[in-house]
């Protein structure tokens, strides 16, 4: 039954929707503009075909592009998961000043512009002269730093909700602190780091300005792919490249979503 | 079976001193309450006892062996939470079971032993329940059962029935100690609840301001309180200005409202000196016209009535010093009218004298 004060809740809807609009509407145009019959990206598309579809799918440059960044951001997620963890987990157990001064550096990646992270990745690997500049594992490492403070932020939001009693009790009933941490501890905070590792996916698969500056012709990344394409030619077949990139975040949102409870993380419970 | 004994035992945070050199010994089988304020370090010794907190100073010894620097799987020790710590994604069995797979015992003798402390602890049937599913009081148990099963040496209480809900700490209470006493089990029991430390202990040890106060059995430390501190921790007291003088060992020479009698007293006193006379209320006796035999009484007038179901409460004025008294609510007895003449006093072997 649904009371009277639900009806001061309706500013709140008009608000959603023109949220949800505006959120939506632009998915919707990359997608008609991929399955556009005609020779431009033009909206409203000229009917509809799978032209471009398959012309992305034939694409020297789109293909290699997609399987570069798909296999990018894997690697981005594997490091920067189990680096977060890490420092999230050190950072709320050591506590004190230390802590709130790493704390605030490790979330800077996150407020700074990726063109100044970028820039500043590129001005430092070309300086120094480290053997890292122009090559995949530069470009790794620009993603590791912008997708870690994701993960530290969900573990830390998952182990504010940990109670440290029960890896006491476990110590108390004959666990090592290992034991304790990888049958206790980690289970628990597990829907912390899957969101953490999720989100490392999609924002590395989907960076733009920091691989701007790190990425070369033969390294190209999805993002960078399509921006090149643009510039020179208004094909749709970035519009289609865009319906697969769209599709990828999706499933893996809906997979990650079907092992882990976000829920939980997002205050559900 | 195992005694426990505490020497010197100190925890320092930088220059804040938690728990103060503190030297006790916890007998075989001996229920034992901590009992204090919130941050009087009765939980700091605990987890020191533990192992969680690594002391400052001092030893901690469980029978013949020094625990001091073991980690605490290594120290066989049942703890149990204020909040249970029951973990949420095992269900009851796993819970119980945990330890016992820790120890690598076989997954026969597991089952077994899951299944005979569940019956013991009063919950068969709920091995596959999670904790979400449980009542405050049946994770109680659960936790019980979850550390008895593994036979630890002694067993740890965090205020266990802080979280529960009045009517079930009550049951709880004497459920506890039953089994405690039926195990046999040296127990330490952290509260800061009296009730619960009074009807439960062998001993108390208070604690104040990170020191071990008084340390008795539940009678001698309401009866016989050591401190201002703890006289007014445990329970009510009327608390009277008067003179003492000295008289014998353990007693003093009270002088008060024109009476003179003896009254107990610890420490020496060396010449006349003004101190303190704590009467429970319960021992201040109130009549319209006779006192028995042996109590000092003192012309009195009733100032208040609070009436509170099986006691009722009196405020008493003597001679310009208002005391609190209670009396039994019984047919028997007429209630007392305020603003009545009325004879007040108590027996002095009931009283403590309390020197600042």
């Amino acid at each position: 039954m649904r009371d009277s004060n639900d009806a001061i809740a309706w500013p709140f809807y008009v608000g959603s929707a023109l949220a949800l609009i505006v959120l939506v509407v632009p998915v919707l145009i990359v997608i008609l503009t991929g399955l556009n019959a005609g020779d431009y990206m033009t909206f409203p598309p000229q009917g509809l075909s799978l032209r471009w579809i398959k012309s992305f799918l034939t694409s020297p440059t789109f293909v290699p592009a997609y399987l570069f960044s798909f296999g990018l951001a894997a690697a981005t997620m594997a490091i920067a998961t189990v680096i977060g963890t890490m420092a999230a987990i050190w950072i709320q157990r050591r506590g004190g000043r230390l802590a709130k001064i790493l704390r605030g550096l490790f979330i800077l990646p996150l407020v700074l512009p990726g063109v100044v992270i970028g820039l500043a990745l590129y001005v430092f690997l070309i300086s120094t002269g480290l053997p890292l500049a122009r090559t995949f594992y530069g470009l790794l490492v620009g993603h590791v730093i912008v997708t870690t403070p994701l993960v530290i932020a969900t573990v830390t939001a998952a182990l504010v909700d940990f109670d440290r009693s029960l890896e006491d009790a476990a110590r108390s009933l004959g666990a090592t602190a290992w034991q304790a941490f990888f049958r206790i501890t980690l289970p628990l905070i597990s829907g912390g780091i899957g969101a953490g590792a999720l989100f490392a996916f999609i924002v590395s698969f989907g960076q733009f300005e920091v691989s701007l500056f790190l990425s070369t012709p033969d390294l190209q990344p999805l993002p960078i792919a399509i921006y090149t394409s643009l510039r020179y030619r208004f094909e749709p077949t970035a519009a289609a490249a865009g319906i697969f990139a769209i599709a990828l975040v999706v499933t893996s949102t809906v997979i990650s979503a079907r092992l882990v409870n976000f829920r939980r993380l997002f205050g559900g419970r | 079976m195992t005694e426990i004994r505490l020497d010197t035992l100190t925890k320092r945070y930088g220059t804040s001193t938690a728990v103060d050199g503190i030297d006790l010994t916890i007998g075989e089988g001996e229920f034992f309450s901590l009992l204090g304020p919130s941050g009087c370090g009765k939980s700091t010794t605990l987890r020191m006892i533990a192992g969680f907190v690594t002391p400052s100073a001092g030893r901690i010894l469980l029978g013949d062996d020094d625990v001091t620097a073991l980690p605490p799987e290594a120290r066989d020790i049942g703890i149990v939470f204020q909040n249970y710590a029951i973990f949420p994604h095992m269900n009851v069995a796993a819970n119980i079971a945990f330890g016992l797979k820790m120890r690598k015992v076989g997954k026969a003798e597991i089952d077994k032993r899951v299944r005979e402390v569940l019956a013991q602890v009063g919950l068969e049937g709920y091995e596959n329940r999670y904790s979400r599913e449980l009542s405050g009081g049946e994770q109680q148990r659960v936790a019980l059962a979850r550390v008895l099963v593994t036979r630890p040496r002694i067993l740890l209480l965090d205020e266990p029935l802080s979280a529960l809900d009045k009517n079930m700490r009550e049951e709880m209470k004497f459920w506890i100690k039953d089994l405690q006493k039926s195990l046999g089990i040296t127990t330490v029991y952290v509260t800061h609840d009296q009730d619960e430390a009074l009807t439960m202990s062998d001993r108390i040890g208070v604690m104040e301001r990170s020191r071990l106060v008084q340390v008795g059995t539940p009678e001698e430390i309401y009866e016989r309180p050591a401190t201002l501190f703890v006289t007014g921790f445990i329970g009510h007291s009327n608390l009277i200005d008067v003179t003492a003088r000295p008289e014998t060992e353990g007693h003093c020479r009270v002088h008060f409202a024109g009476a003179d009698f003896s009254a107990r007293v610890r420490g020496a006193l060396d010449k006349e000196t003004p101190a303190q006379l704590a009467v429970r209320p319960e021992n201040v006796i109130v009549d319209a016209e006779t006192l028995p035999d042996g109590v000092v009484a003192f012309p009195a007038k009733v100032v208040s009535e609070t009436y509170q179901g099986p006691i009722v409460r009196y405020r008493i004025d003597i001679q310009g010093t208002t005391i609190t008294a209670e009396r039994q609510n019984q047919a028997h007895r007429p209630r007392l009218a305020v603003g009545d003449a009325v004879l007040a006093g108590w027996d002095p072997a009931r009283c403590e004298t309390l020197l600042r």
